[in-house]
C-alpha cells in the first residue's frame, strides 16, 4: 500500500477534475504506477483511515496542494532569465498555479477558515499562514537579504500584495496580473510602514470574510 | 559557583585546543563569496533538525545583537577612561564582526529572526550602561557573566550540530564559525577576569542576576 503522502501527491492533479474532494483522494490509487495501481478507487472508510474523517481529509488535500504551490514557485527561479528572478515573476508563477482550479478555490479557502468546533467563527490563521508561506518563499527565491524587523515588514508587505492579487484573481482572473503589477509598483511605500501594512491586512481579512460569507459557509 | 567555575575552565581548555583558523572568513572575505557552503542551506534535514538549526541561529543572532549593544552601553559610559575604553572598543569590534556573520547565516539558512530584536538592543544597552555606571569592575563582571553563558551556549550548540547527519558543506562550516566565536567570547571572558571583574561590588549576586537573565533571554529568543 502506497503511503498517504504519496497518494496525496497523486491526488493533486485530480483536483482539476474532482475538486478538493474525498473522491479525488479515493481515485489517487488509480494513478499509481503500473503494477501498484488499483482497479477501483479507495472505499470511503479507507479514505477516512488514510486522510481523516469528513472534511479533515479534504483539508489535508488542500494543504498538500498549497505545499505543492510553494514548490511550483521554484519554477520561476529555474525559468528566469535573470538570476535571481524578480518578485513579479515569482508571484505571477504562483498565481498561474491557481488557474486550473480557480473554480474550486473559494470553497477550499472557506473550508480552511472553518473551525471543526461547534462554534462557527472564521479562523484567519490558515489564510495568514498561506500568504506568509508564499511571501517567505518569494523572499528566498529573489534572494532577499532583509534583517531583523525589516524581515517581518518585507514579508508582511509581500503577503498583503499577494493575498489581494489572489482575491482579485478569484473574482476577475483576466485582470489579476495587471492588478498584481500595479500593487507591486505601489508596494515600496507600503513596506516602509508597518502600520500601513496592518491596516491593509485588516481590509484583506474583511475581504476574506466577505468571500466566505458569500459561499454560504456562515 | 564551583560547578560553574569548573565548567568555564573546561570550556577554556577545549577552546585552546581548537585551531584558530578563521571559519568566519568564508563570510567576510569577498573572494570566497558564492560558495555552496555560504549560499545554500541543507534540504535533507529532518523537521526536528531544521527546528534546532533555526532556533540556534535565531538565538545566536539575537545574542550578538545584545552583545553589541552591551558594549555600546559600556563604551558610552567608560570611553573617558582611555585604557578601558580601548579595551571595550576592541571587544565591541569583534562582536560587530560576529553580528555581520550571523546576519549572513540568517539569510543563507532562511531563518526567521527573533521578534525581540529591539528589546535585545534596549536591554543590552541598558545592561551595559548601568553596569558601567557602577564602575569598571562591574562592567567587567557583566562581561564575565554574559560571556560565560554565551560560551556554554555555543558549546551546547556544537553538540547539537554534531548530531546532524547531513553532508551539506554549510554545517561543518557553521560548526567552525561557532567554535571560532566561542573562543572569541571566552577570550573576552579572560580579559574581563584579568581586568578585575571579580572585584566588582556584590560580584556573585551581579553574576547570578546577569547570567540568569541571559539564560531566560536565550530560551525566549529560541521561540519568539
Amino acid at each position: 500500500m502506497a503511503s498517504s503522502s504519496k497518494l496525496l501527491k497523486l491526488a493533486i492533479p485530480l483536483v482539476r477534475t474532482h475538486g478538493f474532494s474525498r473522491e479525488a483522494l479515493a481515485r489517487s490509487v488509480l494513478e499509481l504506477p503500473a503494477g501498484e495501481a488499483h482497479s477501483e478507487p479507495l472505499s470511503d472508510s479507507a479514505v477516512s483511515s488514510l486522510f481523516g474523517e469528513g472534511d479533515k481529509a479534504r483539508k489535508n488535500l488542500i494543504e498538500a496542494w498549497l505545499v505543492d504551490g510553494v514548490r511550483h514557485m521554484q519554477k520561476a527561479e529555474a525559468e528566469s532569465t535573470s538570476a535571481p528572478p524578480t518578485l513579479r515573476d515569482v508571484l505571477r508563477t504562483r498565481l498561474q498555479y491557481n488557474e486550473p482550479v480557480l473554480a474550486q478555490l473559494p470553497e477550499a479557502f472557506a473550508l480552511l477558515a472553518t473551525t471543526s468546533s461547534n462554534f462557527h467563527f472564521v479562523d484567519p490563521l490558515p489564510a495568514l499562514h498561506h500568504a506568509g508561506r508564499i511571501a517567505d518563499e518569494a523572499c528566498y527565491a529573489i534572494g532577499d537579504k532583509s534583517l531583523h524587523l525589516s524581515w517581518y515588514t518585507k514579508r508582511a508587505s509581500i503577503a498583503s500584495v499577494y493575498t489581494a492579487a489572489e482575491l482579485h484573481q478569484l473574482v476577475s482572473p483576466n485582470t489579476a496580473y495587471a492588478f498584481l503589477d500595479s500593487l507591486l509598483d505601489k508596494s515600496a511605500a507600503l513596506s516602509n510602514s508597518l502600520g500601513e501594512v496592518s491596516l491593509f491586512s485588516s481590509y484583506i481579512l474583511k475581504s476574506w470574510q466577505g468571500i466566505i460569507k458569500s459561499q454560504g459557509i456562515l | 559557583m564551583l560547578g560553574r567555575y569548573v565548567c568555564r575552565c573546561s570550556l577554556r581548555r577545549q577552546g585552546l585546543s581548537v585551531s584558530r583558523g578563521l571559519a568566519s572568513s568564508a563570510y567576510t572575505n569577498p573572494t570566497k563569496a558564492g560558495d555552496e557552503a555560504t549560499t545554500t542551506t541543507p534540504e535533507d534535514l529532518t523537521p526536528h533538525q531544521r527546528k534546532l538549526l533555526e532556533g540556534a541561529l535565531r538565538v545566536d543572532q539575537a545574542g550578538e545583537i545584545a552583545a553589541n549593544w552591551i558594549y555600546h552601553g559600556q563604551h558610552v559610559v567608560l570611553s573617558r577612561d582611555r585604557a578601558t575604553g580601548e579595551l571595550i572598543k576592541e571587544m565591541w569590534e569583534q562582536e560587530k564582526k560576529h553580528l555581520a556573520v550571523m546576519d549572513k547565516l540568517q539569510v543563507q539558512h532562511n531563518v526567521r529572526p527573533t521578534l525581540l530584536t529591539d528589546v535585545a538592543k534596549v536591554a543590552g544597552f541598558g545592561l551595559g550602561a548601568v553596569t558601567a555606571l557602577m564602575g569598571k569592575e562591574a562592567a567587567m563582571a557583566c562581561t564575565e557573566a554574559v560571556e560565560t553563558v554565551i560560551g556554554e551556549h555555543y558549546e551546547d550548540q556544537l553538540k547539537e550540530l554534531d548530531e546532524m547527519t547531513t553532508k551539506h558543506p554549510s554545517i561543518p562550516l557553521l560548526k567552525g564559525v561557532i567554535k571560532e566565536f566561542k573562543d572569541d567570547e571566552l577570550e573576552h571572558l579572560d580579559i574581563a577576569v584579568e581586568n578585575h571583574a571579580q572585584r566588582a561590588p556584590a560580584h556573585a549576586l551581579l553574576s547570578a542576576v546577569v547570567g540568569a537573565g541571559c539564560m531566560v533571554a536565550i530560551e525566549i529568543c529560541k521561540r519568539v
